[in-house]
């Protein structure tokens, strides 16, 4: 997936415990992120966000001089930019808490390295959108930012629903995404007995991206369960 | 409370009875007393006998000895007034002084009317004249005649009647009385009774005829709470010492996790150095798993894990959990198989959903930690009348019927204190169970059509 421009993004760490902003930056190095900072406190944390201009901060709850919540509002008043906490309190109202303060997604520790690298690579796409947002497919390029899908030179426009449909599945792309969770990304919550109309899109999104819709190659089905969205170069 | 109104039946029961016993003693009474008059005879009727008996002679009248005697007996005197003279031409010997010789029409009319100078005077008719008997004083009630009105006799058996209800709504009102104070002081102390096996604080007013009781009551109600209270104190620690633990090894855990994970990626490094990583990395997961379900485990036990039910769609929760876990299983070891019916694309339940997402990944994470070589799980959701069965399968190792039984009847991990020394299963399942139960809904334990194990949660439908 064209994400490489996802990885020069500056990254800002928080944690109480030096060994464990080792171990996260070597986890993002490995996965390809240069730009680092970290800090072990909400005063060096203030300090680093101020020269460094990050743009995602990943914080832990618990710091030795306040909590992560009220850092996150202070570095909310500075610039607005994406958090994730990363916490051993793994408490149901912590999790609620931080996602009420406006958090963009939690984890609780211990995790796993490939795990933490999807998420921030997911909140990032989902915050940086790429200025020419074209992604490639086997047989065709969507535009989600005309909305329109090109096959072999022509372009062909997509409906709100589709579009919808498609960024959905292109935000987990090489992932399953449940049917529900489509539903629910086209016609909002709680949707039910949306079923055959979403299969209905579908077949309407392949015969758009797909060299031949009964044999499709880039939007698979899983079945029973839900569909998945196949972006070349990833 | 179903004593009191078995109280009141009896109340009234015995109020029925005494005023039935009453009413009867009181006809017996009036009986005894009625035959006790009876051998006086009436006095009209002793004056007719005394009539027949006076015989005319050559000497003047005669009574007949019997009767005389009779009459002396009782202290009766009699004369006999002629009717031509309206002179006495008879009498006993012990006529009062104060009886008159002669009487005038206006005297006759007076001695039939009851009295003459106090004596209570019966008379008899006779051919020629009238036969007088005079009782002693004060041995009849002295009225005149006619002296009962009309309407008072008429209404008699009404006023009896009345009299009787005035009596009988008496004794009512005086069990009434009796009994509901008793009542009243039986109800709070029936109510604390039933109140303490709720665990709740009891406190009954020390006062009234049962105040023992109550005083005892409350003090059985303050040793209760004291306990409970210790109880919860211990059980909160004892959670809390659990949840601070898992807390402290979270942060070394995720390192070990971390770095393991980067070591058996490092194409750099030999093959048998990246195989140790990776067992470090498995068992650190291993772990990781443990302390999350060892922390929610202990929460549930002791009812501090906060369960807010919605109404939630089953299917779409449960393909969610499958779809996240085909999401992360990328070596596809562990391939998946949704087995829910096309047509079923809802089954509603009332559910947290949170523990319900982790009930079937703590199901599906089972199949995938106790096949090691790999297997194929089976997840299904049926929708029944009254229940919602989600079901996880797989064709793994499978367990044999024993286990199988252990598992259905095992008790919980924490209160199981027999066997500990043997291996023990992970808490996954436990909380499972906790997790249907706190649900309203039972868990069981079967062998797979697919050749392992197969594990139902039947949770409770809507609608």
């Amino acid at each position: 997936m064209a994400s490489e421009y996802l990885k020069t993004k500056r990254i800002l760490l928080v944690d109480d415990e030096p060994e464990l902003l080792d171990m996260v930056g070597s986890i993002l190095t490995e996965g390809g992120f240069e730009r680092i900072k970290t800090a072990g406190s909400v005063k060096e944390a203030i300090a680093a966000a101020e020269e460094f201009y990050p743009e995602l901060a990943i914080l832990d709850v618990m710091l030795p001089d306040g909590s992560g919540f009220s850092l996150m509002k202070e570095l909310r008043d500075s610039g607005d930019y994406p958090i994730l906490f990363l916490t051993a309190r793994g408490e149901e109202e912590d999790k609620f808490k931080g996602f009420g303060l406006g958090a963009d997604d939690y984890m609780v520790k211990p995790f796993s390295p490939k795990e933490l690298l999807y998420r921030i690579m997911a909140i990032l796409r989902r915050c940086y959108k790429e200025e020419d947002s074209l992604v490639k497919l086997c047989h065709s390029e969507i535009d989600f930012a005309r909305a329109e899908v090109v096959k072999g030179g022509k372009s062909i426009p997509l409906t709100a629903k589709e579009h919808a449909l498609l960024l959905a599945l292109y935000r987990n792309a090489g992932r399953i995404v449940s049917i529900d969770a489509l539903c629910e990304a086209a016609w909002g919550e709680n949707p039910f007995g949306y079923e055959n109309s979403l299969m209905a899109h579908i077949r309407r999104i392949r015969e758009k991206i797909e060299q031949n819709p009964s044999r499709p190659v880039s939007l698979l089905t899983v079945k029973g369960l839900g569909y998945k969205l196949m972006v070349e170069g990833d | 409370m179903n004593s009191i109104p078995k109280l009141i039946r009896r109340f009234v029961g015995i109020w029925l009875l005494s005023s039935f016993l009453l009413i009867v003693l009181n006809f017996v009474m009036l009986v005894i007393v009625a035959l006790k008059q009876s051998p006086n005879g009436t006095p009209w009727k002793a004056a007719e006998q005394a009539a027949a008996a006076l015989k005319r002679t050559e000497k003047g009248y005669v009574l007949s000895g019997p009767v005389s005697d009779e009459l002396k007996s009782h202290h009766v005197w009699a004369i006999f007034i002629e009717d031509a003279t309206h002179q006495v031409v008879w009498h006993t010997d012990h006529l009062p002084d104060s009886v008159p010789l002669k009487f005038s029409l206006s005297d006759v009319a007076d001695l039939t009317r009851g009295y003459i100078d106090g004596y209570p005077t019966f008379t008899g008719k006779l051919e020629q004249g009238l036969m007088v008997l005079g009782y002693p004083k004060d041995s009849f009630w002295k009225h005149m005649w006619p002296s009962w009105d009309y309407q008072f006799i008429a209404n008699l058996p009404k006023m009896i009647l009345f009299l009787l209800s005035i009596n009988v709504a008496l004794i009512f009102l005086i069990y009434m009385i009796a009994n509901s104070r008793l009542l009243k002081s039986v109800r709070p102390i029936a109510n604390g009774i039933q109140a303490l096996p709720t665990g709740k604080p009891v406190y009954i007013r020390e006062r009234g005829l049962l105040s023992e009781l109550s005083v005892n009551i409350n003090r059985t109600s303050e040793v209760l709470q004291s306990q409970n209270d210790q109880l919860r104190k211990k059980e909160t620690a004892r959670a809390n010492w659990i949840a601070g633990v898992s807390h402290d090894i979270r942060t070394p855990l995720s390192m070990v996790m971390g770095y393991a994970e980067q070591l058996k990626n490092d194409s750099g490094l030999p093959d048998s150095v990246q195989k140790k990583a990776m067992v470090i990395y498995q068992q650190s997961q291993r772990m990781s798993n443990l302390i999350r379900d060892l922390n929610l485990a202990s929460k549930l036990e002791y009812n501090m894990q906060p369960v807010k039910q919605k109404r939630e769609n089953a299917v779409a929760l449960v393909r969610q959990v499958v779809v996240d876990f085909m999401n992360t299983d990328i070596e596809k070891k562990y391939p998946m198989e949704w087995e829910t019916e096309d047509t079923l694309s809802s089954c509603f339940v009332n559910a947290d959903r949170d523990l319900l997402k982790r009930a079937v990944s703590n199901l599906i994470q089972n199949c995938i930690n106790h096949n090691e070589n790999g297997c194929t799980v089976y997840v299904s959701v049926q929708s029944t009348e009254k229940s919602c069965n989600i079901c996880v399968e797989d064709d793994g190792i499978g367990i044999s019927e024993a286990e199988r039984k252990a598992l259905n009847t095992a008790p919980h991990y924490m209160v199981c204190d027999t066997n500990t020394t043997g291996q023990r299963h992970g808490l996954g399942l436990k909380i499972v169970k906790q997790i249907a139960a706190s649900h309203g809904g039972k868990t069981l334990v079967e062998h797979s059509s697919h050749g392992g194990l197969a594990v139902k949660m039947i949770l409770p439908r809507l609608q």
